[in-house]
């Protein structure tokens, strides 16, 4: 007889499971809602650390910077991405090579890209700032937004492109009114998921992000400040960090998940 | 006598060392219902994506109004191909996707909305057009696929096995909902089937293909009639084989019994060949006919409209098929068919095709 597993243990090493994973994240939370502003001691509830965030300068600085890096990387990785995965699974034909070399930049360690990049651009010359952390985060965000939208192709009915060139359309007008609302979902959802990894980047952009001031993003600002100690703002700021990760990473679920936009 | 609307002179393809098309002719008229019939890996998917031109011949031309159009580009040409999965684009309503064509030519907004309109009353679904495809049975998709080929007035339509994905009653509904279609827009069809019953019931004329070759084309009565094949006669219909041999000038059957029918040309003293009759041109008792051949009732099949009766006889390997209609079984209850009874069956000699072996 097959041993039955007991509902109350199986509850108890759940429960046990997800306090370890969370914890600490609440404690975090709870924290940047402390008037004291000490991780021993509650003495109230306060919004001011998320105030003092806003008036400091050099954090609202690193957070625009990450913002930029974001949001550009994305859209290039987006735009590049879905191409390529339409490309791909076009000439498919032509082995599982071609996909190996795609995704290596999802498999590869970040450390290694990101030496790999610093002294690529080393070798060329090229003076590093934020434009230089910009083309580091295409690189692997590409090959994230490459896949998710490689995965929608798999149950792509190819017949209907077939169906559009018959009707009259030229192959643009093929790409852009009837390939492109259908993979939708899934482009937005990579975009969502490039945004995501591209806004809590530290190492890469760490490496290729040069000397300057004015190419801190925010972790890297984050991490300069925690070598002085986790002060309250750290807090307040992983927080904001974390709600918007969840939310992006919901809704980039939720897209890919469901059905055509519309219906 | 008048230009045919299409033309294939000479048509082959190849897909590497694979030959799908094998030098095939054929002429199509203005106005037809033409039917490529054929079994899977005949050719008959790829010639009509050759017409399409979604493929290239390999060699050959293809000549619509005597334009040869083998390398225009499938946006190019005043053809349209109805897609076996549909291929209904999700994004789009009913409408959205009957249009397309029409926005694809430009034309002017009211035109596109008027003929769309027009178009979905002609298949009955002017009261779905803002649904989305997914929302639609399996008949209705396939009634907005036409749809959608069909507005943009091409000269010619290619129907991929177009009724393949309904069940049994409805396919014989559409089949009739087509042919009417077709004959009040005057636009010829070329529909691809492997279903010889479809095949005979919608067209016009069919095109027999085997191997990437045409073996027979002709009306659907020329064919049933006058096979002139033995793969033809027994791909189409039911057909009962009688092994013969042409022994001092007569058709001999396994026991040496004469067998009266037309020879066919070439056949030789001694060679073997094949007697064919259909089900239907066989009679219980008629003494008056050429031929007949005894046997046992082995089994009977009862399929409403008629009643089929399988008689096991020495003179052939398999049981020889009789078909009575439902008033023939009435009459017959006289002497009523039974399992086990022995049966004389006879047809006459007009009704006998000969085919070498």
């Amino acid at each position: 007889m097959r041993a039955q597993a007991n509902p109350r243990l199986m509850l108890v090493i759940l429960s046990a499971v997800f306090a370890f994973l969370y914890i600490p994240i609440g404690v975090l939370f709870g924290l940047s809602f402390n008037e004291g502003g000490l991780p021993t001691a509650w003495t109230g509830f306060s919004v001011k650390w998320y105030g003092s965030l806003l008036a400091n300068d050099d954090i609202m600085g690193a957070a625009f910077n990450t913002l930029k890096v974001a949001v550009v990387s994305t859209v290039i990785a987006t735009v590049l991405g879905t191409l390529l995965a339409v490309g791909v699974e076009i000439r498919r034909r032509k082995g599982r090579f071609l996909e190996t070399i795609i995704f290596a930049p999802m498999i590869i360690p970040d450390i290694v890209l990101a030496i790999a990049l610093l002294s690529f651009f080393s070798l060329l010359n090229v003076t590093m700032g934020l434009h230089t952390v910009i083309v580091s985060h295409v690189v692997f965000n590409l090959a994230f937004v490459c896949s998710v939208v490689r995965a929608r192709l798999k149950t792509f009915d190819w017949s209907i492109v077939e169906a559009s060139t018959d009707l009259g359309a030229p192959t643009i007008v093929t790409l852009w009114r009837i390939v492109l609302p259908v993979l939708m979902p899934a482009v937005i959802a990579g975009a969502l998921l490039a945004f995501t990894l591209s806004v809590d980047e530290f190492i890469i952009a760490f490496f290729t992000a040069g000397a300057g001031r004015d190419s801190i993003t925010l972790p890297m600002q984050i991490y300069s400040m925690i070598r002085f100690g986790v002060t309250p703002e750290i807090n307040a700021l992983a927080t904001i960090v974390m709600t918007l990760s969840v939310i992006a990473l919901t809704l980039s679920q939720r897209i890919n998940r469901g059905r055509l936009p519309g219906q | 006598m008048t230009q045919p609307l299409l033309s294939l002179r000479n048509i082959e393809k190849s897909f590497g060392r694979v030959q799908a098309v094998a030098g095939l002719d054929l002429d199509v008229m203005e106005n037809e219902f033409f039917a490529l019939l054929g079994a899977s890996g005949s050719g008959k998917t790829t010639l009509l994506r050759m017409l399409a031109g979604f493929e290239v011949p390999t060699a050959g031309t293809v000549l619509l109004d005597g334009q040869d159009i083998s390398n225009v580009p499938p946006n190019h040409r005043p053809v349209n191909l109805m897609f076996q999965s549909y291929a209904l684009f999700p994004h789009m309503t009913v409408f959205q996707n009957v249009a397309y064509g029409l926005e694809m030519d430009k034309r002017p907004r009211s035109e596109i909305k008027q003929q769309v309109g027009e178009m979905l009353e002609v298949i009955q679904l002017s009261h779905l057009a803002n649904r989305k495809p997914d929302q639609l049975s399996g008949g209705q998709k396939q009634r907005v696929a036409l749809a959608r080929s069909l507005v943009k007035r091409p000269r010619l339509l290619l129907l991929d096995e177009p009724l393949g994905a309904l069940d049994k009653k409805l396919r014989g509904e559409m089949q009739l909902e087509l042919k009417r279609i077709q004959h009040e827009f005057g636009i010829t069809f070329i529909v691809v089937t492997h279903d010889q019953e479809e095949a005979l019931v919608m067209a016009d004329r069919i095109a027999i293909l085997k191997d990437g070759k045409l073996l027979q084309c002709g009306t659907p009565k020329d064919i049933y009639e006058h096979p002139q094949s033995l793969f033809a006669a027994d791909f189409i219909g039911f057909m009962n084989f009688l092994p013969v041999r042409l022994t001092q000038g007569q058709l001999r059957n396994a026991e040496g019994g004469i067998v009266q029918a037309a020879l066919p040309e070439g056949l030789g003293e001694g060679e073997s060949a094949s007697a064919a009759v259909r089900p239907e041109r066989l009679r219980i008792g008629a003494p008056g006919d050429a031929n007949q051949i005894t046997g046992t009732v082995s089994a009977l099949a009862y399929h409403g409209q008629d009643l089929q009766v399988h008689i096991d006889t020495p003179l052939s390997p398999q049981p020889v098929m009789l078909r009575l209609t439902a008033d023939a079984a009435d009459a017959d209850e006289g002497r009523q068919v039974t399992v086990g009874d022995p049966i004389t069956v006879s047809w006459s000699a007009k009704d006998t095709r000969v085919f070498a072996t």
